[in-house]
């Protein structure tokens, strides 16, 4: 046996600690000859830090939320090939069953391969795909009709026909074109294109590369949002690389194929997602967007052709090529083809990053892979599509995973966050929450986004506050539908679509804020009221002792009570309180 | 924003490299702002004019797009800058409630910087760590699965290694 | 190029393929809303007013989202639309939005207090400049009797004026006489009349409210003749103002000029004895009534029908009836009972008549009053007792005449709905007076002979609808004094008559256009606001003495010289907008009923700033449409403007705040020129 150790170094693993479980091994393996690698995000975030033990290429051990103080025992069971002693730390075969139920394509290397490796990559059988076309003389015409077999849509959002814009761009008139890919990831709760990057840079170089060579771009940009340090360091890594190995540069393969690799990292912008608006920061300009037409095929960056997808999208354009459109079209329902990849997170018990098959079901995904609600609570609803997107509620968890069945819902597919909520979460609160995100990102340019979200948000303020009034409902809902109708881009258009969603599922929880003053969900710390039963109470000082205003009081034994005037409505006390004595309405 | 003429002069040399590399290139304002940015930690006044006479392009220009991205300060930053996580999943899992703790543990509100320059706080978007939500970085290092108590222990042992209390 | 064909709200346009809809439209007459575009700079898409629906797409299809006429192209067979519900739905949403965040004052406060809303700080800023005219023809839109209604009115302009949040109003209302005298005293201004129309109006009442009625139609285009029953035109201002505060040629001369105009005037004919309504329905076109309020109110206390009790209005009419044939009230007592501005001119005249002591009757106190208190303090000067806190309980009389009056004390209780402090009778405790008059100041009302056949209100005024005056009878209106809440003060009665005859004008050119009320951006200003202005007091109009002026009716006031008026007209703070006839933004907002309030929230900071050597920029009222913007860096090529932040608060700066910047700008003005409203002012 020749054990080697993978460490999950993705930022969510750093950030668990596996940078410190790393340096803990390094020292212990020294001069054993058991190598100590790296690998990206396999997706299983919260059993980060994740080592694995491989042989050769065959995995041998999982180990799952390991600390450092694991090492020397993970280290002697690597040298002597016996895994009884660090049997506690193996993944269990419930949470192993979270990947067996997916199907990976855009994440295929992701958590397996070395991302600071070409040859890691090329062992996994990066660069075929572009080889072959290289060599073998696929025109540009037939890398487009095997996409437009394959059925692929951009996965950013929008589910626009990937082949169609690439020949919109091949079929715009100029010699100077460009490709973008778009990893401005800005959707919260959203983190799969980050993890592409940061774990298999190299299908994201090679997916451009096809790209580029499709409608006859000279050079590929990736706008990186600012805040993936980590993406961009593993990216320029591995455009190096790329170029080093002869796949990037003057005269691919000795071919007439050209193609040049930039790195623009984005400086802090939501709006920038929008492709306009990215090309307008490409040029270093503020990033508001552009009237279109002209659309970006026609005039893009500098005004010239080019074409702009997102990571996911290219990410699955070496499989395609490799394993021909027919077989990615195979996967998914009559609308929708191929896989996608769902970042799930909220009160998910298994949170992380899912590729599966498009047409299984919500509840597929959210029970059967992310292993239902955490701490035995209810499902209420979840999030898709973030800031742009909608909720779900329980009642259509039978949907299934397609463009147009989840758009029927309200929500969309988007970028592919999962944000799933239980019966504490407040849904007034939550379309709050995206307006003030909106709000905030609007580029200003518009009135409807710029006055229309800000007048949103301060409605959605003032109902959680309990200060709504009569006729807000219908306020929002013109308000809404006046914005979506008026405003300028995909970000204004879309802002009211969780505000939308929300009154079309859950208006009796408006009504509730607006009407009753009350949150149903106990969210609203504005709209709580917290008080203690003396019949429950026992008198055991513990709950006047952890509340942080000193607005409880009482004598030893003696029920307690609450100054509502001083009372932050935090909950602490009710956690603290060992009788159930404490009730919040 | 101060005028130009307040504060000392920043040394503007140091900025000749990132110049003379980018300054030709069409489109590299955002670049080239990112790099003063991380040269002088934020963005003072006569940088950003020194880099408008420089680029060809004016002050005007240069500040629009400046104020534009979140990403760039115009007020130097504290020792410690506090970017806590505000993604939608951070959000569900209670970032408000750590927000209020640091707010009101530092008296500092988002964007600011405390009185003795040793933290700055700042309410970001997702950093990507959903599952370990509510998640804050401090500079480097990331903190997740965060409670109000648990951010106080982390800001008073900063303090107690700054002797700060 | 080539050409294609389309329509535009049905109507068939043609334009050169490749043109905007906004273009082509433009190309074709036709306006479409926009407020970010301009031909010198790339087409932008801000501001979305131009969103227009196209109903067919020359395919049989409609295009399902608006389109932005500013940069969709307009195309073969296109029916484009901007008046589908949705589209207005949007502009008028769009315009709620922009307004909800838009601080400024369209109009100063003067103009909005004015009853017939004329632009004071329009001929203020005239008379300032000397150019006396040219404020005599911004008075004119609005009151054909300005020399009269400068000396009359209680000016609720100058109660609103901001002057008097650092230290007293602008002199509005003498202004306004000074300018006009100086107009009468020359070659007196007279407006071009329209075309004649053919049609007929007949006014019943010769006050201010007819002779402002007669005197726009007749501008309009129709023929007005205006009946009176008295012998004399100008109503209330003859027979119910004295002429100490009106002198009588005065007046002569500004209806003369009204009759010189065109306007056929006849007088001593009563409505309903030498003239019925029916008949003038019959010979008139159009008939408005504005007999006014000539029946003065009774106290209702025991005693009044008594020789010696008078109403106050009875009182002032015959006195000016007579023409200087004054009665001899020398040794007499007079009670004058009543607190308004008509009792002020009963207790004046009755001095001026000799009277040896007069009382004046009120149940309050002088707090209360609704009188002018000027008149108030002149009328003590001139020797008036004021009984505050008075009620008449009783007038006693000897031989059928007046002997005496009882008076009830009072005192003030809780507030009633009004907001005044309700009088209430201190339990068995009075005053006796030995008078030989009283006059009942108290109201007027409405004498209803002759109105035959039309429908009073409760309080027994004439029942006329408040956006088209029309009364129940077709054709025939009514305004001022005569209807429904009654009588109000000379510029209510002017106002109504102005936005009547815009409406009659309407109907009898076919399609009435009822009077809305136009929307203004307003903002809130408090003294704090103005503590940095210069302190220039109000110039004091000279009075002659009070022990000369009691005795005679020549006016009480000397009137002020030309380098006063200026000097008082330069005070003005000029609140309105100095873009408001040019304003895009309100000129469309006017185009439909918006409620901006319903999306009050908070708004970007107002403050005016001056950093550009010639342009005074206010944020408040820049609405981010990036014109000025775009033009100082693609037109002008400066790029001295930015945007700055994103957002709801984006702003435009320029460079950094900073004053060197006035050394780089050109001082084109384009920007000033280019921005849809009042935001940036171009001073040179």
């Amino acid at each position: 046996m020749s054990i080697r150790i993978a460490v999950g170094k993705g930022s969510c693993g750093i950030a668990a600690g596996a940078a410190k479980v790393s340096e803990a091994l390094a020292p212990l393996l020294a001069g054993s000859g058991i190598p100590l690698g790296t690998v990206g995000c396999i997706g299983m975030c919260w059993l980060e830090p994740i080592v694995d033990l491989y042989d050769g290429d065959a995995l041998k051990a999982r180990l799952v939320q390991v600390k450092p103080e694991d090492a020397p025992r993970i280290a002697d069971a690597a040298k002597n090939g016996d895994f009884s002693s660090i049997s506690d730390l193996i993944i269990t075969d419930d949470d192993a069953a979270f990947l067996q139920k997916q199907t990976r394509i855009a994440l295929r290397n992701c958590g397996i391969i070395d991302p600071d490796s070409i040859e890691s990559a090329k062992a996994a059988g990066a660069y075929t795909a572009i080889s072959h076309i290289l060599r073998d003389g696929v025109t540009p015409e037939d890398v487009i009709a095997c996409i437009k077999i394959s059925g692929l849509a951009g996965r950013g959002g929008a589910g626009f026909p990937t082949w169609f814009k690439w020949n919109a761009a091949r079929q715009s008139p100029g010699e100077e074109k460009y490709l973008i890919c778009n990893a401005d990831e800005g959707d919260p709760g959203a983190f799969m294109d980050r993890a592409v990057i940061e774990s298999d840079p190299h299908t994201l170089i090679e997916g451009m590369l096809i790209g580029a060579y499709a409608i006859g771009a000279q050079e590929a940009i990736v706008y990186v949002r600012a805040e993936y340090p980590l993406a961009i360091k593993r990216l320029e890594r591995a455009i190096g690389e790329a170029r080093a190995a002869g796949y990037i540069g003057k005269n691919i393969m000795d071919t007439d194929f050209s193609c040049e690799f930039r790195i623009k990292a984005g400086a802090g912008a939501f709006v920038c997602g929008e492709e306009t608006a990215l090309i307008e920061s490409l040029q270093g300009q503020r990033g508001m967007p552009r009237l279109k037409p002209p659309f970006p095929a026609a005039a893009g960056y500098w005004y010239k052709p080019s074409n702009i997808n997102n990571v996911e999208t290219y990410a699955n354009v070496a499989w395609i090529l490799n394993n021909g459109g027919e077989a990615f079209a195979a996967m998914g329902t009559e609308d929708s083809k191929g896989t996608k990849v769902f970042a799930l997170t909220g009160k998910i018990r298994r949170g992380g990053l899912v590729e599966i098959p498009m047409g299984m079901t919500l509840r597929d995904v959210i029970f059967d892979i992310g292993g239902g609600i955490r701490g035995g609570k209810a499902f209420k609803a979840v999030q898709m599509g973030g800031p742009s997107g909608g909720c779900i509620p329980a009642e259509l968890l039978d949907t299934v995973i397609d463009y147009k069945k989840l758009a029927a819902t309200g929500a969309i597919m988007g970028s592919g966050g999962m944000v799933v909520m239980d019966e504490s979460t407040c849904m007034v609160s939550m379309a709050k929450f995206f307006l003030d995100f909106t709000a905030k990102e609007s580029c200003g340019k518009c009135i409807h986004c710029r006055i229309g979200t800000k007048r949103l948000q301060e409605i959605l303020t003032r109902i959680v506050e309990g200060r709504g009034r009569e006729g807000d409902i219908e306020l929002l809902e013109e308000l809404c539908n006046a914005v979506r109708d008026g405003a300028l881009c995909g970000l204004g258009q879309t802002a009211p679509n969780p505000v939308l969603s929300t009154l079309r599922y859950f208006r009796d929880e408006f009504e509730a804020h607006i009407t009753e003053k009350r949150c149903p969900a106990h969210t609203c710390t504005d709209l709580l009221h917290y008080e203690i039963h003396a019949d429950k109470c026992r008198g055991c000082t513990a709950c006047a002792r952890k509340c942080p205003v000193q607005a409880i009081s009482g004598t030893v034994k003696q029920p307690h009570v609450i100054d509502q005037s001083k009372c932050i409505r935090c909950g602490q006390c009710i956690a603290t309180c060992k009788f159930d004595a404490i009730t919040v309405e | 924003m101060n005028c130009r003429c307040q504060g000392a002069p920043s040394d503007l040399s140091l900025l000749a490299p990132v110049l003379s590399e980018y300054a030709a290139v069409p489109g590299s304002l955002i670049t080239i702002l990112q790099k003063a940015q991380e040269i002088y930690g934020y963005l003072p006044v006569d940088v950003m004019y020194h880099i408008a006479e420089q680029t060809g392009t004016t002050p005007a220009r240069v500040m629009g797009v400046a104020t534009f991205y979140t990403q760039f300060r115009f007020q130097p930053v504290g020792k410690y800058l506090i970017m806590l996580c505000d993604g939608t999943a951070c959000h569900v899992n209670g970032s408000a409630r750590i927000a209020d703790a640091v707010q009101e543990y530092l008296h500092v509100e988002n964007g600011g910087t405390t009185g003795d320059g040793l933290f700055s706080f700042s309410i970001v978007a997702c950093l990507g760590c959903c599952s370990l939500s509510p998640v804050m970085m401090i500079n480097e290092d990331t903190y997740g699965s965060l409670t109000p108590a648990k951010v106080l222990d982390i800001l008073k042992e900063i303090r107690a290694k700054e002797g700060a209390l | 190029m080539q050409q294609i064909h389309f329509t535009i709200n049905g109507l068939p346009c043609a334009a050169e393929e490749g043109m905007s809809i906004l273009q082509a439209a433009k190309a074709n007459g036709i306006e479409i809303p926009n407020l970010c575009n301009d031909e010198s700079v790339r087409v932008y898409g801000a501001c979305g007013l131009c969103a227009v629906e196209v109903t067919d797409d020359g395919r049989g299809k409609p295009v399902p989202k608006l389109l932005r006429a500013c940069s969709a192209k307009v195309m073969e067979g296109y029916a484009v639309r901007l008046d589908t519900d949705r589209v207005n739905r949007s502009r008028k949403i769009a315009l709620e939005l922009l307004m909800s965040d838009h601080t400024g004052d369209c109009r100063g406060p003067c103009q909005l207090n004015c009853p017939a809303g004329t632009d004071c700080q329009g001929y203020v800023r005239r008379i300032a400049e000397g150019d006396f005219r040219g404020a005599v023809e911004i008075i004119k839109q609005k009151i054909p009797l300005p020399a009269a209604i400068g000396r009359v009115c209680p000016h609720p302009c100058e109660q609103n004026c901001r002057r008097g949040l650092v230290e007293q109003p602008i002199s509005i209302a003498f202004l306004k006489a000074h300018a006009a005298d100086r107009d009468l005293a020359g070659d007196t201004y007279c407006p071009e009349a329209a075309p004649r129309s053919g049609k007929r109006v007949a006014v019943v009442g010769g006050g201010p409210g007819g002779l402002t009625a007669a005197y726009y139609l007749y501008i309009k285009g129709h023929d007005v003749t205006v009946y009176d029953a008295a012998a004399k035109m100008g109503g209330m201002l003859r027979y119910g103002i004295p002429a100490y505060r009106l002198p009588k040629d005065l007046l002569d001369r500004e209806i003369a000029e009204i009759e010189a105009l065109g306007v056929t005037m006849k007088n001593n004919v009563r409505l309903g004895a030498d003239i019925t309504l029916e008949q003038l329905r019959a010979d008139y076109d159009a008939v408005i009534l504005a007999t006014g309020a000539w029946s003065s109110m009774k106290m209702r206390c025991p005693g009044e029908e008594l020789a010696g009790v008078t109403g106050g209005i009875q009182f002032l009419h015959d006195i000016s009836s007579g023409e200087g044939d004054v009665p001899d009230l020398r040794g007499k007592k007079v009670a004058v009972c009543g607190g308004g501005n008509t009792a002020m001119d009963a207790c004046r005249t009755a001095i001026r008549c000799g009277a040896e002591t007069i009382y004046v009757i009120y149940r309050r106190t002088r707090g209360e009053m609704p009188a002018e208190d000027i008149e108030i303090e002149e009328s003590i000067e001139e020797g008036v007792t004021y009984k505050f806190l008075t009620n008449p309980a009783e007038i006693l009389g000897e031989n059928g005449h007046v002997k005496q009056i009882r008076l009830q004390i009072m005192e003030l209780g809780e507030p009633d709905a009004s907001g005044r402090r309700a009088p209430q009778p201190v339990e068995g405790k009075f005053e006796l007076l030995d008078v030989d008059l009283v006059i009942m100041a108290i109201g007027q009302r409405l004498d209803p002979a002759g109105l035959d056949g039309i429908e009073l209100t409760k309080k027994g005024t004439i029942a006329a609808d408040e956006s088209t005056f029309r009364t129940n009878l077709d054709n025939v209106y009514a305004i001022g004094d005569a209807t429904n809440r009654g009588a109000s003060i000379a510029i209510e009665a002017i106002g109504e008559a102005g936005r009547c005859a815009a409406v009659v004008d309407s109907a009898l050119r076919g399609q009435m256009k009822p009077y809305r009320a136009p929307y203004y951006s307003k903002k809130t200003v408090t003294a704090a606001d103005l503590a940095d202005r210069e302190k220039q007091p109000r110039c004091q109009m000279p009075v002659r003495p009070a022990a000369e002026r009691a005795r005679d009716f020549a006016p009480v006031y000397l009137g002020f010289d030309d380098e006063t008026v200026r000097k008082e007209a330069k005070r003005c703070l000029e609140c309105g907008c100095h873009d408001y006839t040019d304003c895009k933004l309100i000129r469309y907002a006017n185009m439909h009923v918006i409620q901006p309030e319903r999306f009050g929230g908070v708004r970007h900071e107002a403050e005016k700033e001056r950093r550009l050597v010639c342009i005074e920029r206010d944020s408040g009222k820049c609405i981010l449409c990036g014109l000025c913007v775009r033009i100082c860096d693609e037109d002008a090529k400066q790029g001295i403007l930015g945007l700055v932040g994103r957002g709801f608060p984006t702003a435009v700066k320029p460079e950094f705040q900073n004053p060197e910047t006035v050394a780089v700008c050109m001082t084109c003005g384009k920007c000033a020129a280019a921005c849809p409203t009042g935001a940036l002012k171009w001073l040179k």
